[in-house]
């Protein structure tokens, strides 16, 4: 569709952001770019591309639960690692009973982590949803914790604090080149599809949650189904993030279920912006390159991500994004009263999440 | 017009030491328009509550068409039928005028999980026309949160009439409103009421708006129902009088 000649300004860029907000134009962009990562030279831009896609799937699906559902959880690392551990010890069965991994049984162990990764988001949620704010907050954190205790010390399944190794995908995807491709096309099938969640009816009933739980019951809107259902969603695409995470690393270690994990997420939204379905996968690319390029100057990186998160939230508590939102609206709007004076009806840009 | 709509049978409610509803009866007919008045702290919110599952009544039962509602959940309070507008307004600041109603209506209609569909096309035109009919027009895409108190309130109204209630409750609907947009809320609530059969309990400081636009008038005072009537038996009472209309000369 064209812009229909609401503003000067046309081509592709204003059109998607009048219709879809900045998130479309932005993700158009951030898919261009990350095509165009593997003309990069050597190899380190291809292994940080993929931990950016990874994780920033992870974020993605974290800001299900803030963004959209305006609830905070400090153990959606839980459920990556579910996933990442579902994979690695489908990973570990292959390998002993075929002597190696197929690509029948890689591809089968990558789909069983999701409903693992449901499973366990369904029963975590099913005490979390009863409460909300802080105490939501506490109990994810708690049920997290738990999670990693339990891969922890269960030696005997898990390997514990040893992790699980030699997780050497089938020959095509150990070219780090060709797993990043793959890596890429299952985070944009991901992000269509978390697109199309938010822009359902059901996307906007979350946001109805975030902005008045109350009200959204008296509309005759079941509350607690709505988050638990949400919280399964979320999950499941924590898990998705996490089977991806087992074949890029060829190992996976229980830290990855922490809270520290799970902070990440929350970083990511803030940098990048929680209001923007592209908010987190900016944040992550912010995130995790400084980290890549960060620690190969110095060791103090846990002090450089503390300072940028200081920065990010005393002056741009919205996040990148939004900063780049506003900016846009500006320029747009100094358009407008030009339109305005020439009696043309004007039309508000879509919103923003 | 004699179907009883809403029954209410020796409803109470303790907060602490308050006795905030007390062994309150009351009843609806299908297509009454009431006013529900009484001084502040009188329990008319705390009755709505009560009607809406909000709050658990100590005891009493409130029966709905003939079906037993008490203590059960507002989400399904609601989807039987019965729409509350409250008295500060209480919708979703971050969306736009469009979506608060849009997405009230698919709630409606059953789709608040339907996580396939497109939000932007689905109940649209019947959002428009609920936003046209409380005098929200040209204001679709301004974000709640940013309007002006009046327009809060209309768009409070439009949220509540989203649900296609049969019964309506409105907690001081023209509250905060200019005389201007009291006239026209009430005017459109009068319509609502006579066009679209709905029945209507309403509270209400303003007794020129109570006097003009109830067919009876309830007075609670101290959680007790202690007189009810038509308008004008009311306002003659004496009782009436002496606790709340001494002064507001109507």
């Amino acid at each position: 569709m064209s812009s229909s000649g609401a503003t000067h300004k046309s081509g592709w860029f204003s059109d998607l952001y009048q219709k879809r907000g900045l998130s479309g134009p932005a993700a158009v962009i951030l898919f261009l770019g990350f095509l165009l990562v593997p003309l990069l030279p050597g190899k380190f831009p291809i292994i940080v591309g993929t931990e950016v896609l990874i994780v920033g799937l992870f974020a993605l699906s974290f800001n299900l639960i803030y963004g959209y559902m305006g609830q905070i959880s400090f153990g959606h690392g839980a459920f990556f690692g579910l996933g990442a551990y579902a994979t690695a010890l489908l990973f570990r069965y292959f390998q002993m009973t075929a002597g190696g991994i197929g690509y029948f049984g890689f591809f089968l162990s990558l789909i069983l982590a999701l409903p693992l990764a449901a499973l366990g988001s369904w029963v975590v949620g099913f005490f979390c949803v009863r409460l909300t704010g802080i105490y939501f907050a506490m109990l994810s954190l708690g049920f997290g914790e738990l999670l990693f205790y339990l891969v922890f010390s269960w030696y005997s399944f898990t390997k514990g604090d040893d992790g699980i190794q030699g997780l050497l995908p089938p020959p095509f995807f150990q070219d780090a080149t060709y797993y990043y491709y793959f890596t890429l096309a299952v985070v944009v099938l991901s992000t269509l599809l978390l697109w199309r969640i938010t822009e359902s009816p059901f996307g906007y009933t979350l946001r109805m949650l975030r902005d008045n739980r109350n009200r959204a019951a008296f509309l005759g809107i079941n509350v607690r189904r709505v988050m638990l259902t949400n919280f399964v969603i979320a999950g499941t695409f924590a898990g998705v993030a996490g089977a991806l995470w087992g074949p890029f690393q060829r190992s996976v270690s229980p830290h990855i279920l922490g809270w520290a994990e799970s902070g990440k997420a929350v970083f990511m939204t803030l940098i990048g912006g929680a209001y923007y379905l592209a908010g987190p996968m900016v944040g992550s690319i912010i995130y995790t390159a400084l980290n890549a390029y960060v620690t190969r100057f110095t060791v103090f990186w846990p002090l450089t991500i503390g300072i940028i998160i200081l920065v990010f939230v005393i002056f741009i508590p919205g996040g990148l994004l939004s900063v780049i939102d506003q900016r846009i609206r500006f320029r747009l709007s100094a358009g407008k009263v030009e339109e305005i004076r020439k009696g043309e009806p004007v039309s508000p840009p879509g919103g923003g999440a | 017009m004699n179907g009883k709509i809403l029954e209410v049978s020796k409803l109470s409610k303790r907060f602490g030491g308050l006795q905030a509803v007390k062994d309150v009866n009351f009843v609806l007919h299908q297509g009454d328009q009431t006013a529900m008045i009484g001084p502040n702290g009188a329990g008319k919110t705390t009755f709505f509550n009560l009607i809406t599952g909000f709050h658990r009544a100590d005891s009493g039962r409130v029966l709905f068409e003939g079906t037993e509602i008490t203590g059960r959940p507002s989400h399904e309070i609601a989807r039987l039928g019965i729409s509350r507008a409250f008295q500060i307004s209480n919708i979703f600041p971050k969306l736009a005028v469009l979506e608060n109603v849009r997405s009230a209506v698919q709630a409606q209609m059953g789709r608040a999980f339907d996580v396939m569909g497109r939000a932007d096309r689905i109940g649209v035109e019947e959002a428009e026309q609920i936003i046209r009919l409380c005098g929200l027009q040209g204001k679709q895409g301004v974000a709640a949160g940013e309007l002006s108190q009046g327009d809060k309130k209309k768009l409070e109204l439009a949220l509540a009439l989203s649900g296609k209630p049969k019964l309506l409750l409105l907690d001081e609907p023209t509250a905060g409103m200019s005389l201007e947009e009291t006239r026209e809320t009430m005017a459109l609530v009068d319509r609502l009421n006579q066009d679209l059969k709905l029945t209507i309990l309403f509270t209400e400081h303003d007794m020129s708006v109570v006097f003009n636009h109830a067919r009876k008038v309830t007075l609670l005072h101290r959680g007790q129902i202690i007189m009810e009537g038509a308008p004008g038996e009311v306002r003659a009472n004496e009782t009436a009088q002496r606790v709340y209309l001494g002064g507001h000369p109507a």
